[in-house]
């Protein structure tokens, strides 16, 4: 057949303008990879927060900060209402709440064991943290309500400071200072890994939150608590209860803002929206702008060169081909550089996806979607760069063509 | 074999004035036979080779190519012709760069039913005198050798009608004398070509002259003695 004779001699007659085919592959690549990239690793990251939100918030939890302000950017103020009388009175009041943890942080203390001295997050929490986080000891013991009610100095540490402070030996007995107060490690937390903001969760070590308050950080407010509720349908309803028990304990008058903020999964389902409309929507606008400059860029080099080659469509008009021979060329030329350059671009985009990943703990990027993407991309490309400059060279006539 | 008939071709100018590039033009020229179109440019030599070449159509007259009415042909059908029938030879030789001379001369197989036939082109350069160059580079060859390379791609599907457009215009006298010699040849082995020129040097190696002013042809007889190119290229 004659046009896989002029498909044959198009791809032989761009291996031989190397230079002039690598600047229209350059678009292609450029736009198939941003796609490629920012969809593969939104994916990965979408995954991430998911995992995320649903280990702090399960299926059904309210969380209650200290201090009022938005949930999402904007400055909270810093809080010192919130008490840990003020949770209790809650749990006492509400009987959709099943169960609930107070907690008071010490970010980034300094723990030492022996000469070694290492920054770990330190939380004060109750004996149902266990339960209400979901996170047990996969070694030794959780602390239970006596040592919380005694203050006992006694902590769980994470898999991260049992590898910096005691070179992966038995830390179960040992002695640990944090700050100036020594602590008996009783149990190791089962791993979590790192979270969306790269924040170590197994640089962590757990103490009961009365010894935390009493005996390290001296407060009598307490940070934050996760409630567990019953009946997730009423969630709403908990939470105006919440609102009117602090408002009532803490004084505020009807014009005074909350000064506390109350999370329910209504909310975490909105800030999901909110993450997934940037990861799907916005940033991938961008990526399908970087496509659409590729194409054109593609687009307008394959008329630059369609101009140049006149006289070599002239000639190829004079001894016989048809229109459809110049079109078929032309569109086999861009059709190859759109493919070879997207294949390239998905290559590109997903090595670049799993960097992001990397370097943000976001785990696996799939290799299905981003080679799915990118052959899409690349046939949004084809099409810009390739029927348009191909039928313009159709159409010279070939006598203007040999002038 | 061809026939013209009151041909007449009108450009319109970008500025809107129209032009009688031909204004009925009757030529008959006979299997065989070796012709010169001579004219100064703008006398319409050149739209007289298009329309003879079927790059181009007439707007009035008739066209008969081998007995047929090729006048009204599409463009599709035109393209078939030209590739079967008609061999071109350009002034600026019109070769595809980068490309070797053999993959050159066969560029008219791609477009052509019969495709690729194995050795067709090595014999083409060879009918030449180019045998030792068929994997060199246009870049690689001189002028003369060029135009061989480009007769011989218009010779691939042995045409009945070679058209060769000012074939000597970028050439050296010897390489001239070169080309002119080949085409007194082919002709001799019984060639129909018409070369469109201006130069009184290269019509007189023709065996007849045609001159054409302003659209007409004013005058149309054969040459007594035609020069012989070979010995004035020796």
């Amino acid at each position: 057949m004659s046009a896989i004779r002029v498909i044959n001699h198009s791809v032989r007659t761009m291996a031989r303008f190397k230079l002039r085919t690598g600047f229209m592959m350059l678009g292609s690549v450029v736009g198939v990879a941003a796609l490629t990239l920012v969809i593969s690793a939104g994916q990965a990251a979408e995954r991430k927060t998911m995992e995320t939100v649903s280990r702090m918030f399960g299926d059904s939890a309210i969380l209650i900060f200290d201090g009022g302000g938005h949930v999402m950017g904007g400055p909270r103020g810093q809080g010192t209402r919130l008490k840990l009388d003020d949770i209790d009175a809650i749990a006492k009041e509400i009987p959709n709440v099943e169960s609930w943890d107070p907690q008071q942080g010490l970010p980034g203390g300094s723990v030492r064991h022996g000469d070694v001295a290492e920054q770990v997050r330190v939380m004060g929490e109750s004996e149902r943290s266990e339960h209400v986080w979901g996170r047990r000891a996969s070694r030794g013991e959780y602390f239970d309500a006596a040592a919380v009610k005694t203050a006992d100095r006694v902590a769980v540490i994470g898999e991260t400071v049992v590898r910096r402070l005691f070179q992966d030996q038995d830390p179960l007995g040992a002695e640990i200072r944090i700050g100036s107060v020594p602590f008996r490690v009783i149990g190791v937390l089962e791993p979590w890994g790192t979270d969306p903001h790269g924040m170590d969760r197994d640089n962590e070590a757990i103490v009961p939150i009365s010894t935390l308050m009493r005996r390290v950080t001296n407060v009598d407010t307490i940070a934050s608590a996760k409630l567990l509720i019953r009946d997730s349908g009423a969630a709403e309803r908990t939470r105006d209860e919440i609102r009117r028990i602090l408002r009532e304990r803490h004084a505020l008058a009807a014009n005074e803002p909350d000064d506390f903020t109350i999370i329910t999964p209504a909310e975490v389902r909105g800030m999901v929206g909110q993450i997934r409309k940037v990861l799907f929507l916005y940033l991938p606008m961008v990526a399908g702008v970087a496509l659409v400059v590729g194409g054109l860029v593609s687009a307008i080099l394959m008329l630059v060169s369609v101009n140049g080659r006149t006289a070599e469509i002239g000639l190829r008009r004079a001894v016989g081909a048809g229109m459809g021979d110049i079109r078929l060329q032309f569109l086999v030329e861009s059709a190859a550089t759109t493919i070879a350059g997207g294949a390239l671009g998905i290559a590109l985009g997903y090595a670049g996806a799993r960097g992001v990943a990397i370097h943000m703990h976001l785990g696996e990027v799939e290799l299905f979607t981003a080679v799915l993407l990118g052959i899409v991309a690349s046939i949004v490309v084809g099409l810009l760069a390739g029927v348009i400059p191909a039928m313009r060279a159709a159409r010279l006539h070939p006598v203007d063509a040999l002038r | 074999m061809i026939e013209l008939e009151h041909i007449n071709k009108t450009y319109v100018r970008p500025s809107g004035e129209a032009v009688h590039a031909l204004t009925g033009v009757s030529l008959r020229i006979r299997r065989g036979e070796f012709l010169a179109i001579a004219g100064a440019s703008g006398s319409g030599k050149s739209t007289l080779m298009h329309i003879l070449g079927l790059l181009d159509s007439p707007e009035g007259g008739r066209y008969l190519l081998d007995g047929e009415d090729v006048s009204g042909l599409s463009v599709k059908q035109q393209a078939r012709l030209r590739n079967r029938k008609i061999g071109f030879v350009f002034q600026s030789f019109q070769l595809l760069p980068r490309t070797s001379a053999l993959e050159n001369v066969e560029l008219p197989l791609l477009y052509s039913d019969r495709g690729s036939i194995r050795g067709v082109g090595r014999r083409a350069l060879e009918a030449v005198h180019l045998a030792d160059r068929i994997h060199h580079r246009p870049s690689e060859l001189s002028g003369g050798e060029q135009q061989r390379v480009a007769i011989a791609r218009a010779l691939i599907n042995e045409p009945d009608l070679l058209l060769a457009d000012e074939p000597t215009g970028n050439l050296d006298r010897q390489s001239a004398f070169e080309i002119m010699a080949i085409f007194q040849a082919l002709n001799k082995a019984g060639r129909t070509i018409v070369v469109v020129t201006h130069d009184s040097e290269v019509a007189a190696h023709c065996g007849r002259i045609a001159r054409i002013e302003s659209g007409r042809i004013v005058s149309d007889q054969p040459v007594a003695q035609p020069k012989k190119a070979l010995e004035a290229a020796k």
